[in-house]
């Protein structure tokens, strides 16, 4: 028995270790992050270059974990005790997490290493702060426009000339989206349709903002009061519900239900089959890998284009759509500083263009170089930039309780293109619920003992939105 | 004295032995569910501190709306899938237990669904159920039918659709059935055949008293799996269109790790628990008039 017992006790003991490659000096910060495939690598090598110049000179390693889920593995492992040192969240997440004090104000930090409001586009950097303090900086951002097959454009310029549509520009407001749409959809003999101008639910990742094109805001942080009832949101949702109006219910859910995945060459975009939509930058990668005939070096050899998404703002006045991955500490993690120092390093200006440029994402820094704007993979990056600097573009609404708004909204979208409910009986329904969450959700807070922070938080969001309200009539 | 000293030392011999097992099931299931009962009383979202709000999540439960809407689902898939399931899974037994011809292979080809991976068994159906491409309204409409319904985008049809499929991975419960025909006694049929009863009047009065144990058996395993389903549906509908295929477990899913009421789930979890129990109670008392032991 000894014989077996004590090889194994030294084996154990003195035998090899696994190699987990960190250099025995440094401190090692633990970045999880939710990028997999081509954008987990491509971060990786940021990551590496991070490790062998900063990182081998201030004696820090980045450890880096790609992994799913990352809002509820970051979530277990706060709580826990446990978190890692930076966590790549979504926009989304990040109310949640400040209204529970999850994650580490990172205001002193990020002045001590120069940036400032200055260093980001407006938007960003207001959508990073909650009730007025910086709890995030941004990895990579997106702004989202109208992308339209402009080769279908020209393929029924003749059609689109007749109902008085230039066939050679992207529609400018949503009345000419609806009448290009009209224009260009194709329907079979039985009156299935077989291709699609636009289609508000497609790809539907956006469909919650779109009150942002109306004017219409669903939150009001000056009052704590959800507004689905303003009269631009019931706008923005009857607009929605215009199409499957229009096109036949079943005839919509037939169409979507036929429609590929975004990865995928059955992607509606790349097969015809949905000729306008909105997209994200990176939707010029997906045209290269999955469809390179719709694509080429300069804009003008492109069978599609990127425009603003069209809107019904007075004077046609255009706004945007952003979001962004955010970078954060959360509460307990072990080296809150060398994580900063990541952090920082990423949004230096040519780490954050080499990254942005890698992802096909455009820049949430206010400076952009000459270099990224030509060197840019997507052709339109110009068009992304212009809108990711519009000072009052939509960014997700920074309620404590988004996820539950988000879901109650999608469900209310699917009432209306599913049931023909009238928009303005299922907001005021979905408002009447959602109030009496979030009314619930202050109770607890102040229960909690929170009146002082709610009472300030208050005091700083009615001021901001005062000083704001002239042009930030869009932000929700 | 020396009696009790072996005695003690036999006790703490099993006692080190039972270890593992007593401090895996303390640590990962009695501690927990101790936990989650307390938590149920409590405002907790797992980044702060539990505060003790007394019945309050108790009180939420029974005033949303979505509570009822998912308690109104859970209960019609349960009703209608598990009398399916039984139904179905019981035939086939019936159908696999007969002497015919290749009847291995027939077993081999009901059970080989249920060792699918579930979420392969979901894309599998979200392709089936396609309103456009799915071979099911391909098969309709090749019969005549001129609009198919559209399956799971359609909130009176996704329902029908998630019970249907779940018919698919009957071969588990099948496998029991018919371990359970293989015990029926053979004297008790040739007595049937000699009182002149059918093949149907021996199913009635031989089979299914003789093998209502292992339908006991399988009711309460299904009231149990029919109350907590969860996965096919969250990767089929994700419990849309319009919340038509929101069940229980989604719901305190949702909760739990996407709204961050911690609290306000296991309070759902606790209210859960005690309608499996009421509902298997009542079936255990149903049982006295219908399930009859050998033994007896």
């Amino acid at each position: 028995m000894a014989c077996l017992i004590v090889p194994a006790v030294a084996l154990v003991l003195f035998g090899p270790r696994m190699d987990d490659g960190v250099p025995a000096d440094r401190v090692v910060v633990d970045y999880w992050e939710k990028w997999t495939g081509h954008e987990e690598e491509q971060m990786r090598e940021l990551v590496d270059e991070f490790n062998a110049t900063v990182g081998a000179e201030k004696k820090i390693f980045v450890r880096y974990v790609s992994t799913s889920s990352i809002q509820q593995k970051t979530l277990i492992a706060t709580s826990a005790g446990v978190p890692p040192d930076v966590a790549g969240l979504w926009d989304s997440n990040l109310a949640q997490f400040a209204s529970t004090n999850a994650l580490l104000p990172l205001d002193e930090m990020a002045a001590a290493h120069g940036i400032t409001e200055s260093t980001y586009k407006p938007a960003y950097w207001r959508a990073c702060h909650i009730n007025g303090k910086l709890y995030s900086l941004i990895s990579t951002p997106a702004a989202v426009a109208l992308h339209y097959n402009k080769k279908a454009f020209h393929d029924n310029a003749a059609a689109l000339r007749a109902a008085g549509l230039d066939p050679d520009r992207a529609p400018q407001s949503i009345d000419e989206l609806d009448a290009y749409s009209k224009v260009l959809e194709k329907r079979t003999p039985s009156g299935a349709i077989a291709s699609a101008g636009y289609m508000p639910l497609e790809p539907g990742w956006y469909t919650v903002a779109t009150c942002a094109y109306f004017g219409g805001r669903l939150w009001d942080p000056a009052t704590n009061k959800i507004t689905l009832t303003d009269p631009a949101v019931v706008k923005a949702y009857e607009w929605v519900q215009s199409y499957s109006r229009r096109l036949g219910k079943d005839a919509v859910g037939e169409y979507r239900s036929s429609l590929g995945n975004m990865d995928s060459p059955q992607n509606p975009f790349l097969s015809g089959t949905l000729l306008m939509e909105q997209q994200g930058p990176w939707m010029a990668n997906y045209i290269r890998t999955l469809k390179p005939s719709m694509t080429g070096d300069r804009a003008e050899d492109c069978d599609w284009a990127a425009a603003p998404f069209p809107s019904a703002l007075p004077g046609g006045k255009q706004t945007a759509v952003l979001m962004f991955d955010a970078l954060v500490i959360p509460r307990g993690a072990k080296h809150p500083a060398e994580a900063f120092e990541f952090i920082a390093w990423i949004n230096q200006q040519k780490n954050m263009e080499r990254l942005c440029t890698l992802h096909c994402k455009n820049s949430p820094l206010a400076a952009v170089s000459k270099e990224f704007l030509t060197k840019h993979p997507n052709p339109y990056i110009a068009v992304f930039e212009q809108l990711a600097s519009t000072p009052d573009a939509y960014t997700v609404p920074q309620i404590p309780i988004w996820a539950e708004v988000d879901d109650e909204l999608a469900t209310m979208t699917q009432r209306l293109t599913l049931q023909n409910v009238d928009a303005r009986v299922a907001l005021q329904e979905s408002q009447d619920r959602l109030q009496a969450k979030f009314d619930k959700y202050l109770e607890k807070r102040r229960a909690r003992g929170d009146q002082a922070a709610l009472a300030q938080s208050l005091e700083q969001l009615t001021a901001s939105a005062g000083d704001s309200r002239d042009t930030k009539a869009v932000h929700p | 004295m020396t009696s009790r000293r072996a005695e003690w030392n036999n006790f703490v011999k099993g006692m080190i032995f039972l270890s593992p097992w007593i401090v895996g099931f303390s640590v990962f299931t009695i501690i927990p569910i101790a936990m989650s009962l307390y938590f149920s009383f409590c405002d907790y979202s797992l980044l702060e501190a539990p505060l003790f709000r007394g019945l309050e999540n108790f009180r939420t439960i029974f005033t949303d709306g979505i509570f009822w809407r998912v308690i109104g689902n859970t209960a019609i898939y349960a009703a209608v899938a598990l009398p399916l399931g039984v139904f179905v899974s019981l035939g086939c037994a019936l159908l696999l237990n007969a002497k015919i011809r290749g009847k291995s292979i027939y077993r081999t080809i009901i059970f080989l669904p249920s060792l699918v991976p579930m979420v392969a068994s979901a894309m599998l159906w979200m392709w089936l159920f396609n309103a456009k491409l799915g071979l099911i309204n391909m098969a309709l409409r090749a019969l005549g039918v001129a609009e198919p319904p559209a399956w799971l985008a359609d909130s009176k049809w996704a329902m029908p659709a998630l019970i249907l499929m779940s018919v698919w991975g009957v071969g588990n419960t099948v496998m029991i059935y018919l371990a359970g025909l293989q015990d029926v006694p053979r004297e008790l049929y040739e007595a049937a055949d000699l009182d002149g009863a059918s093949r149907f009047e021996q199913v009635i009065h031989v089979t299914l008293p003789m093998i209502s144990p292992v339908i006991f058996f399988n009711l309460i395993m299904s009231i149990i799996g029919t109350l907590q389903v969860f996965a096919i549906p969250a990767i089929m509908t994700g419990g849309g269109p319009n919340r038509s295929t929101l069940f229980y477990t989604m719901h305190l899913y949702d909760n739990a790790f996407n709204f961050l009421n911690m609290g306000y789930a296991s309070a759902l979890a606790w209210v859960q628990l005690l309608i499996v129990l009421a509902l298997t109670a009542i079936a255990f008392w149903s049982s006295k008039k219908w399930v009859h032991y050998q033994s007896k």
